[in-house]
């Protein structure tokens, strides 16, 4: 049972992401990717961390896909025939070419290591759990990714304000 | 066979295949931004199954991180390119090339 969905959510997930990189359009990849993304918490959840899969829904395809819809939104007269034809195919090729030497680097370390069977009862990660170690050991990381977000919306308001005279 | 560390491994490392190539070939920066997240989620699943492994959920507080950075990435990447877009009305990866010239 745990191999069909492991193959299920992983093979969906891959399949969704593959379908983000090839869509020609941005509205149709992002779909696509919030897909991935509800695949991964099936990922998650398969790995014992049920508070890590109900994060992932809620940030990743809540809050993070929504942000880029809003974007594909306001610049979406211009973006999607912005995709140019202008690379020929072996071009695109040379340039994936690094990808799949890292790909083969991975995957061969991944496959090389003795068989790591996952012992027979697994830690659950629930939120209180997590919350246990990330207000006690992690706390100083906490508190400066809390800085890090901090940042991040002030950058963003000033990076975004519009300035007067500009559409 | 059951399902083990390798092959939550493999899913990873294809999953960032995906994503690398998504950064490399693609030519729409949105596109890219959503390959960039992809190679994330790769990161993500490998810290979730080395979690499950050694039974330690330090794991899981590193992939909180994560969603963090991800989530400030998106934020000032897109307003960023929100910018971008503004002064050049393109957001082709091609057409930022003001520094090459």
């Amino acid at each position: 049972m745990e191999t069909f969905l492991f193959y299920l959510c992983g093979g969906l997930m891959l399949g969704a992401a593959a379908m983000t990189v090839a869509s020609r359009s941005a509205v149709a990849a992002a779909v696509w990717l919030v897909f991935s993304f509800v695949c991964a918490a099936g990922v998650f959840a398969l790995l014992a961390a049920p508070f890590l899969a109900i994060l992932q829904i809620l940030i990743y395809a809540g809050a993070i896909m929504v942000l880029f819809l809003f974007v594909i939104m306001m610049l979406q007269g211009p973006v999607l025939p912005a995709e140019v034809a202008g690379r020929t195919v072996g071009r695109k090729a040379l340039l994936a070419l690094p990808a799949a030497a890292i790909a083969v680097i991975l995957i061969s370390w991944a496959a090389r290591g003795r068989e790591a069977s996952f012992g027979a009862t697994p830690v659950t990660g629930t939120a209180a759990a997590v919350a246990e170690l990330l207000l006690n050991r992690y706390l100083l990381a906490f508190e400066l990714i809390s800085i890090v977000l901090l940042v991040a919306i002030v950058g963003a308001m000033s990076l975004g304000r519009n300035e007067e005279g500009q559409p | 066979m059951t399902v083990g560390l390798t092959h939550y491994l493999a899913l990873a490392a294809a999953l960032f295949l995906v994503g690398m190539a998504g950064v490399l070939i693609r030519r729409n920066s949105l596109i890219v931004f959503m390959s960039i997240e992809i190679m994330l989620s790769a990161a993500n699943i490998v810290f979730a199954a080395y979690s499950r492994l050694h039974g330690d959920l330090a794991g899981h507080v590193f992939v909180l991180m994560v969603f963090a950075v991800a989530a400030a990435e998106a934020a000032i990447g897109l307003a960023i390119l929100v910018e971008i877009h503004r002064r050049r009305r393109s957001v082709n990866v091609d057409d930022l090339n003001t520094l090459m010239e």
